[in-house]
């Protein structure tokens, strides 16, 4: 039997090997390329488990693959073999609330998690700008973030348990529904992050957080974004940890003006969102103090009014990354160098640099992100029918990246590193990475789960 | 496996490729303009090509997995608009134009709840209608599509019918209609056909406001445009267009959500067109509604609303006849009914089961769902079962009775 009739047998009509189907699985939101030789889009443990079996056997590479909203290319398929679309394993199967845990299957879409929790009073807080479409699998295996991670963390910190499919098609659970453990290595903190290259994750066993009551905003205006960033530094020193700490650049600004002209955003400056979260009353203190702290920095500073002025303004910011072509439509956000981060202190030199890294190669950039976690998103944009701009992109890109790390950072604080990134690793990590390097080969040995990233 | 074959492209490399062959199929275009009509007939298999800039808006981010009916239902990748926009970029970017880009191109009710959700400003129906033309052009086409084209420039109208389009006129009116009028009534493929009686019902309303009907309306050829046969459309269009310039009328009235956006915004020339629930809205106070005692729904037809931004006339109008229970997701957010695009006619399982998931918006305690659109009429009855779905014309005719 060939592998496409052995694939059938396992998920019958839920395998394709039509070039068209296969097209639309050679990419994510990255820039990375591959074409997988099937898809296929398994429903169960078991046939995941038989997949993977098969797939070892045969030593076929294995990318597994959620809503492949992906900036860095983790889900594609560049040395061809199956991709496992687990976006239709999205069963939420269940919600215990007394040890304030859900239970769910990978391609659980984050808002659908969140709406099925806020009739309980709980949430799940990590909250990509993607979590209209991003998949709780994919979180899980890129660390993913977002805005509210300066207060609640990351996904990391809120896996109790997995499931998971290793190399070989054998089935193991890395934890339990414990608060704690003392016996042995933890495997869910090795597993996530690890972008698909050790094991397929199945299910996964959550940590939930009861909704805060309230929840303030607080807009400030600065002149440049060294006084923003300072602010921020002030923030967290007078004790205030912000639910979000975001930063819109003068460009980004407009960009989001653009894209609703209605938004309560100042008129100009660098901006900062200051959210803070809590009961009524702490949040209302909390917000005071914030706009005390910042009065002698900024240019502005606003409270926003309403519930609905605060929805608007968090649900533009969600989009501004692809928002640039309302700016100019020959222009395209083309996802490069888009995810450094650095320690707090050293935010006013990274934007500085990365200012003159774009000058340099004359790039319109856009830049935002999580100021509070040092994780800074640049957008820089071209007409994607202009090959010279490709070029000056690539280039302005791996300085980017390479300043980060001068500055002892990292090259990818949420998005992951995929294909995109793996040249930057051993840089990163040193000796360090030698160690990765023998994990991956202790659990995946006949180097089938997704190859080619993580630089490995 | 296959390591040889590398699957790693270099996007500069990419970029620099398809400005290459841009160039190529201009310079081939121009090449093959020279050539005398016979050889050029032979050589004229121009390359799969749409406005690449409109594509290219595309940044890949997969926002639209979260808003596409028909992906939600089908799954696959390639049944969602990034998918969609990933195909015609491969086109453009050389790959073969087969049928297997079909249950991708075809699948879309051009709906356009992507376009309004759509960060990057894209507006992929209109991608996907130019893509569907292409095909049409090098011979890429559904037997569903074949049999539309055929069954209209046969018949001219969308159903095949050799009836006479005016049989609902009662004896004795159609020697009474105004040769010459300001306004016209078009009835559209659907009205004639299927429901005379919201064709009867809207023009005994128009009637009193002197609109005239035309003599031999055909299809409004919106089922030929969304399906990419455009030379085919324009004929038609000519032909409807002669007609009301024979009536003399400067403003076009219709009930059909379909033939209102086709009429507005395919058109040439500068007809002004006007929806029946906007007809209504503006006459309120000509129009003597006695209060009905119930409470409606109203779901949003995508070419109507979306794609026209008519949300509150219809509204309007309900609110002057009962009371309006607004479903779950409404106006920019309104769920597709399921039979634009041809995909009611191409792939009935999908618009059935988009149809299903629209009547679960159906708030609880309404008399009726009410539409502006006899298609929406159609394919939500299919799939109603104890909801009883009206047109808005069948709600006036109550509180005018």
């Amino acid at each position: 039997m060939d592998i496409t009739e052995e694939l059938r047998e396992i998920v019958g009509e839920r395998l394709s090997v039509s070039s068209s189907e296969l097209y639309c699985y050679s990419s994510d939101a990255s820039q990375v390329k591959g074409l997988p030789d099937y898809v296929v889009r398994p429903e169960s443990t078991e046939e995941v488990s038989r997949i993977v079996k098969l797939a070892f056997e045969h030593e076929i590479p294995v990318t597994a693959r959620g809503a492949g909203t992906g900036l860095a290319g983790g889900a594609v398929p560049v040395k061809g073999g199956i991709v496992l679309d687990l976006s239709g394993m999205n069963r939420l199967l269940e919600i215990d609330l007394d040890n304030l845990q859900v239970v769910v299957e990978p391609g659980v879409i984050q808002d659908a998690l969140n709406d099925a929790l806020k009739p309980y009073g709980f949430f799940f807080p990590p909250n990509p700008g993607s979590s209209a479409m991003c998949t709780i699998g994919g979180m899980i295996a890129y660390n993913a973030s977002g805005m509210r991670c300066v207060k609640y963390g990351t996904t990391r910190n809120y896996v109790r348990d997995l499931e998971v499919v290793l190399a070989d098609g054998t089935v193991i659970h890395t934890g339990s529904k414990m608060l704690k453990s003392a016996a042995g290595y933890d495997l869910t903190q090795l597993m996530i992050g690890s972008e698909g290259t050790l094991g397929i994750v199945t299910k996964a066993g959550l940590k939930i957080a009861p909704l805060p009551k309230a929840r303030k905003l607080v807009i400030a205006a600065f002149e440049n974004a060294e006084l923003a960033g300072k602010a921020v530094i002030k923030i967290f020193s007078n004790g205030v940890v912000p639910s979000a700490c975001e930063i819109l650049d003068r460009v980004s600004l407009q960009v989001l003006k653009r894209y609703d002209p209605n938004l309560v955003l100042p008129a100009e400056g660098d901006v900062i969102l200051f959210e803070v979260d809590g009961t009524e009353t702490s949040a209302r203190e909390a917000a005071e103090q914030v706009m005390e702290v910042c009065s002698p920095l900024a240019l502005t500073i606003k409270l926003a009014e309403s519930e609905k002025e605060m929805a608007d303004i968090w649900a533009a910011r969600k989009l501004v990354g692809a928002a640039v072509s309302r700016l100019d439509p020959t222009k395209t956000r083309i996802y490069v160098g888009e995810d450094v981060g650095v320690p707090m202190k050293q935010i006013p030199k990274l934007l500085r640099r990365v200012q003159e890294i774009a000058e340099e190669f004359d790039l319109p950039a856009m830049k935002y992100g999580h100021i509070g976690d040092g994780n800074l998103h640049l957008a820089l944009f071209i007409d994607v029918l202009n090959p010279d701009e490709w070029d000056r992109l690539n280039k302005a890109a791996d300085k980017v990246h390479r300043t980060a790390i001068e500055l002892g950072g990292t090259v990818s604080s949420e998005h992951g590193v995929g294909a995109a990134r793996g040249k930057y690793m051993e840089a990163q990590w040193g000796p360090a990475f030698e160690v990765m390097r023998t994990i991956k080969k202790a659990l995946d040995p006949k180097g089938i789960l997704n190859p080619g990233k993580l630089g490995l | 496996m296959k390591n040889e074959k590398t699957k790693l492209e270099n996007e500069a490399a990419g970029a620099k490729k398809q400005a290459e062959m841009k160039a190529k199929a201009e310079t081939e275009y121009e090449k093959t303009a020279a050539k005398t009509e016979t050889e050029k007939e032979k050589l004229e298999i121009k390359p799969f090509e749409v406005d690449r800039r409109s594509v290219y808006k595309c940044v890949q981010c997969g926002t639209c997995r979260s808003v596409c009916p028909v992906f939600e239902t089908v799954g696959w990748e390639s049944a969602n608009t990034r998918g969609r926009m990933l195909i015609i970029k491969s086109l453009l970017e050389g790959r073969e134009p087969s049928e297997d880009v079909l249950p991708s191109l075809a699948t879309c009710t051009t709906c356009g709840i992507c376009a309004a959700k759509c960060p990057a400003g894209a507006n992929p129906p209109e991608v996907v209608e130019e893509a569907r033309s292409e095909l049409v052009r090098l011979g890429i086409t559904t037997e569903g599509q074949e049999k539309l084209r055929s069954t209209i420039t046969i018949s001219g109208n969308s159903f095949g019918e050799s009836r006479d389009r005016l049989h609902w006129l009662p004896d004795g009116e159609r020697s009474k209609l105004p040769e010459k009028s300001d306004y016209v009534y078009f009835v559209g493929c659907f009205d004639s056909y299927r429901y005379p009686e919201f064709a009867k019902k809207t023009f005994e309303v128009l009637q009193h406001f002197g609109v005239t009907l035309l003599p031999d309306e055909h299809c409004c050829a919106s089922p030929l445009l969304r399906t990419g046969f455009k030379p085919d459309a324009e004929k038609i269009m000519g032909h409807n267009l002669e007609q009301i310039r024979k009536v003399g009328a400067h403003t076009v009235i219709t009930g059909c959500a379909g033939c209102y956006t086709t009429l507005k915004n395919n058109y040439p020339g500068n007809l002004r067109v006007i929806s029946l629930p906007e007809f209504l809205a503006e006459h309120l106070g000509d129009l003597k509604f006695k209060r009905l005692d119930l409470t409606v729904t109203y779901h949003d037809p995508c070419h109507l609303g979306r794609h026209n931004g008519v949300y509150d006339a219809p509204r309007e109008v309900i609110k002057a006849i009962c009371e309006l229970k607004e479903m779950k997701n409404i106006r920019e957010n309104s769920r597709c009914c399921g039979g634009g695009g041809g995909v009611r006619i191409g792939y009935p399982d999908i618009s059935l089961k988009l149809a299903k998931k629209r009547i679960e918006d159906v708030p609880e305690g309404v008399d009726y769902l009410v539409t502006s659109c006899p298609l929406c009429v159609r394919n939500l009855r299919d799939a109603a079962g104890d909801i009883e779905v009206i047109d808005i014309i069948e709600l006036v005719a109550m509180a005018l009775e």
